[in-house]
């Protein structure tokens, strides 16, 4: 089928791929046309409060948005570009392409889901009807969102779909050879050995087995971007980011296990001394020590400079004394990566420093088994597999040639400088949840009959499908962006920050739409799709809640002054 | 001692795969392509085998078009040392016999102990070109092998036969065919994938070999299996009889 049946005035068209890519080319600059107004539009409404951008908060966070929307769009012109300059983009990648534009151009025009229950329209952004009229005006806009909005995009769309149901991708995703090898030996291992497992560690709130963790040391996860001189692959942040998707697909524990490795990994290599490298770098690659995070405090969750667990310097030793809390897969770690207020007097980031602290692992029965180390499990929705708990810590010894980079004050400074490969990450399992939801709404959706046919036939049924390999091919493509940028050496938060912000709604919504494609069976706990719909919740809240996200999107946005 | 181990690059399993609406053969265009996972048993029996200190070097070998590459190197991640790909056309159909006489040449000038290979391919099914090739070295063949032992120059070979296992000795050199029971295939680890780029991964073609690729069979035509139809309900034991005599004809 001939994606461009007939343009908006009802006259056949004959769109090539070249021709398409410069359609969109052509309405993604009309896009940041708009982005560009709202921009000046948000600052305009900040400045009319004196600066205090928490007060036009929702404008701001629009903002965010709104520049997300547009770079989503921008780079599925590169994934498409890039294709089309190897003669891959094939009929499906040209309607996704087309699909994605129809939906994201509308949105701008009409308003933003921030979520389900808050939608950004152009006038909170100061964008004016005469310059919404434009933009519609605009031949392609115009078009693209007649044509990918029509019934018959999204019915070929659902027929290329359910041609391979257990494709790896649905649409190439533009990988190179050597990621998409990395790709399909992580979905091998992950259709052998997680997606039969992952539904029971789930519903009995068990620990993903250590031959589990094993395997995935084995293969090299843990040490995937750290050097070869420390035992690790070598492997910039897109393998991370493929891995991360891939595992994360068949469960979100088992491909956030690497995170922990990740951060831990990366805040010792770029900040270690010496000895401190070479003594947990290689465990860490290895899998033989098993890192966690412990920064959040029961008051400091999102505003981690104000956090008050002290760490007193007693001679070769300190002692760290105070609460922390949403630490995941404490019992198991060996090793963790402690931020405590070293200097009492600095009330801000500049008196924290970062402890590497060791700790015997513990049990069910005996979590803690540590002087000055006690805590509780903290029972969750999803996100299961590596156990949350709460931590006190009373006068809990670290020697004090375990300070990060053996200079205090550097904490706060030290783990920033890791967040933007935590969000890629971050953004890349929210990548691989979402199309874990779309795996099982569309393996529901072909099997389950009704009124004698399978419901995927039902336009209801296949649409929610189709947008949501739309929707994750956007989102995979900002993921895979940030990621070669950070391997270019270039900065990329602001990226980095977006690609999370839209995995994660694109997780949750495509979780709830999967769940509700499965009916009263979804909302049964032996369906899968049960489980995903709660480990989908966390991506919207964890390693930067949405609202944070937003805000710190829309600062870079505004402070780079355009 | 030396072991070749063929492999072929195939249709994954997990692909729906469709008839060309012409008929003329299977829709390949953009669908995903494997090693073949009867391969996949060979070259991870003989990087045990290596492991184990009872081969020297794994040499593995394709016959296909230049994408082949991407089998050789996956087996090369699994621990294979070096590859070679005859390369042929995209265009170009090829049948065992050709495969045969192609890894036969090879055979003569690498002088492997052990031809280490897949039963047959998912694809085509054939199922022949190991025996072929052991006809052509005149060498002693084990196919179906479900377990290999080394003992000196000769091999055990324990092979799934129709009724249960049997077991063969073989003289080496000797061609060894796998089944699925042998082993399970390791998943190549990260570094491995890194490291299988950078084997060295000779390119030649069929007439560096002195064999001619021209088909010998002619496929007339290619159809799908018949959509199963709908079962019927009888009313009684008498009509479920007389249509198992009449409409069924199995009684």
């Amino acid at each position: 089928m001939n994606i461009a049946a007939r343009n908006v005035a009802g006259r056949p068209i004959d769109y090539d791929a070249k021709g398409l890519v410069e359609r969109a080319h052509k309405a993604l600059r009309a896009a940041d046309r708009i982005l560009a107004v709202a921009k000046t539009g948000v600052a305009a409404k900040i400045a009319a409060v004196n600066g205090d951008v928490d007060a036009v908060q929702h404008s701001a966070h629009g903002l965010a948005w709104c520049a997300t929307t547009v770079e989503g769009l921008r780079q599925m012109v590169s994934w498409a570009e890039g294709l089309n300059a190897q003669a891959k983009f094939n009929d499906f990648e040209q309607l996704i392409l087309v699909a994605a534009f129809a939906e994201y151009l509308a949105q701008l025009a009409g308003g933003i889901a921030m979520n389900q229950g808050e939608v950004v329209r152009p006038e909170a952004l100061g964008i004016s009807k005469a310059d919404i009229r434009a933009f519609e005006d605009t031949a392609e806009v115009q078009e693209l969102i007649a044509t990918g909005s029509s019934d018959a995009v999204k019915a070929r769309l659902a027929q290329l779909i359910a041609e391979q149901p257990n494709a790896t991708t649905f649409g190439n995703a533009g990988l190179d050879e050597i990621h998409g090898e990395l790709v399909e030996t992580m979905r091998k291992f992950a259709l052998a050995e997680v997606i039969p497992f992952a539904h029971e560690w789930h519903l009995k709130n068990e620990y993903i087995p250590l031959e589990v963790i094993q395997k995935l040391a084995d293969l090299g996860v843990f040490g995937l971007s750290l050097p070869e001189e420390f035992g690790g692959v070598g492997l910039g942040k897109e393998s991370m980011c493929v891995v991360s998707e891939e595992l994360s697909r068949g469960y979100i524990g088992v491909g956030s296990l690497g995170t922990r490795s990740e951060i831990a990994g990366e805040l010792i290599l770029a900040n270690g001394t010496e000895e401190q490298k070479a003594r947990y770098l290689p465990k860490i690659a290895s899998g033989e020590m098993l890192p966690t995070a412990v920064f959040t405090e029961p008051n400091t969750g999102s505003d981690l400079a104000s956090l008050k667990t002290r760490a007193v310097r007693e001679g070769d030793v300190y002692k760290i004394t105070g609460q922390k809390t949403w630490i995941t897969h404490p019992v198991r770690a060996d090793i963790m990566t402690v931020l405590v207020r070293t200097n009492p007097a600095e009330k801000g980031h500049r008196g924290l420093s970062m402890l590497l602290a060791e700790k015997p692992r513990g049990s069910d029965e005996k979590p803690f088994p540590a002087e000055g180390m006690t805590g509780g499990e903290i029972h969750v929705l999803g996100y299961r597999g590596m156990k949350e708990y709460d931590i006190s810590f009373d006068n809990f010894p670290v020697p004090a040639a375990n300070l990060l980079g053996g200079v205090e004050g550097q904490g706060f400074k030290q783990l920033m400088n890791t967040f933007e490969g935590a969000r890629i990450q971050t953004a890349a399992r929210a990548v691989g949840v979402a199309q874990c939801a779309m795996d099982l709404a569309l393996k529901y959706a072909m099997e389950r009959q009704q009124f004698g046919k399978a419901i995927y036939s039902f336009p209801r049924v296949a649409n929610k499908v189709v947008m949501m390999a739309v929707e994750v091919m956007i989102a995979r493509q900002l993921t895979y962006f940030s990621a070669r940028q950070k391997d270019l050496g270039k900065r990329c938060d602001l990226e980095a920050g977006m690609a999370k912000l839209l995995g994660a709604r694109v997780a949750w919504s495509n979780a709830d739409n999967a769940l509700q494609i499965h009916g009263g069976n979804g909302f049964a706990l032996e369906y899968p799709i049960s489980r995903v719909l709660c480990d989908a919740r966390i991506l919207n809240i964890f390693e930067g809640a949405a609202e944070i996200q937003a805000q710190v999107v829309a600062r870079r946005l505004l402070e780079a002054g355009n | 001692m030396k072991i070749l181990v063929p492999v072929k690059r195939v249709v994954d399993a997990y692909v729906k795969i469709r008839v060309k609406p012409d008929g003329s053969g299977l829709e390949l265009a953009n669908v995903k392509m494997s090693i073949n996972p009867f391969d996949e048993i060979a070259i991870e029996e003989a990087v045990r085998l290596k492991e184990k200190g009872l081969a020297t070097e794994v040499v593995v070998v394709s016959v296909g078009p230049a994408k082949s590459q991407e089998a050789l190197r996956s087996a090369m991640a699994i621990g294979g040392d070096r590859g070679i790909l005859v390369e042929t056309a995209e265009t170009d159909v090829i049948e065992p016999l050709a495969v045969a006489k192609i890894l036969k040449a090879i055979a003569d000038i690498e002088k492997p102990a052990l031809v280490l290979m897949g039963k047959q391919a998912i694809d085509d099914d054939c199922n022949q070109t190991g025996q072929m090739l052991a006809a052509l070295l005149g060498w002693p063949q084990g196919t179906f092998a479900s377990k290999i032992a080394i003992d000196g120059g000769v091999i055990h070979v324990t092979r799934e036969v129709d009724g249960g296992l049997e077991t063969v000795k073989l003289k080496t050199p000797a061609i060894v065919t796998t089944d699925l029971r042998l082993n399970e295939p390791r998943y190549p680890t990260l570094p491995n994938i890194m490291k299988a780029k950078k084997k060295p991964l000779e390119i030649k073609t069929a007439a560096d070999y002195g064999v001619n690729l021209a088909p010998r069979l002619k496929v007339l035509k290619t159809t799908e299996p018949p959509v199963r139809k709908a079962g019927i309900k009888v009313g009684s034991v008498a009509e479920l009889v007389a249509k198992l005599k009449t409409d069924a004809g199995v009684l």
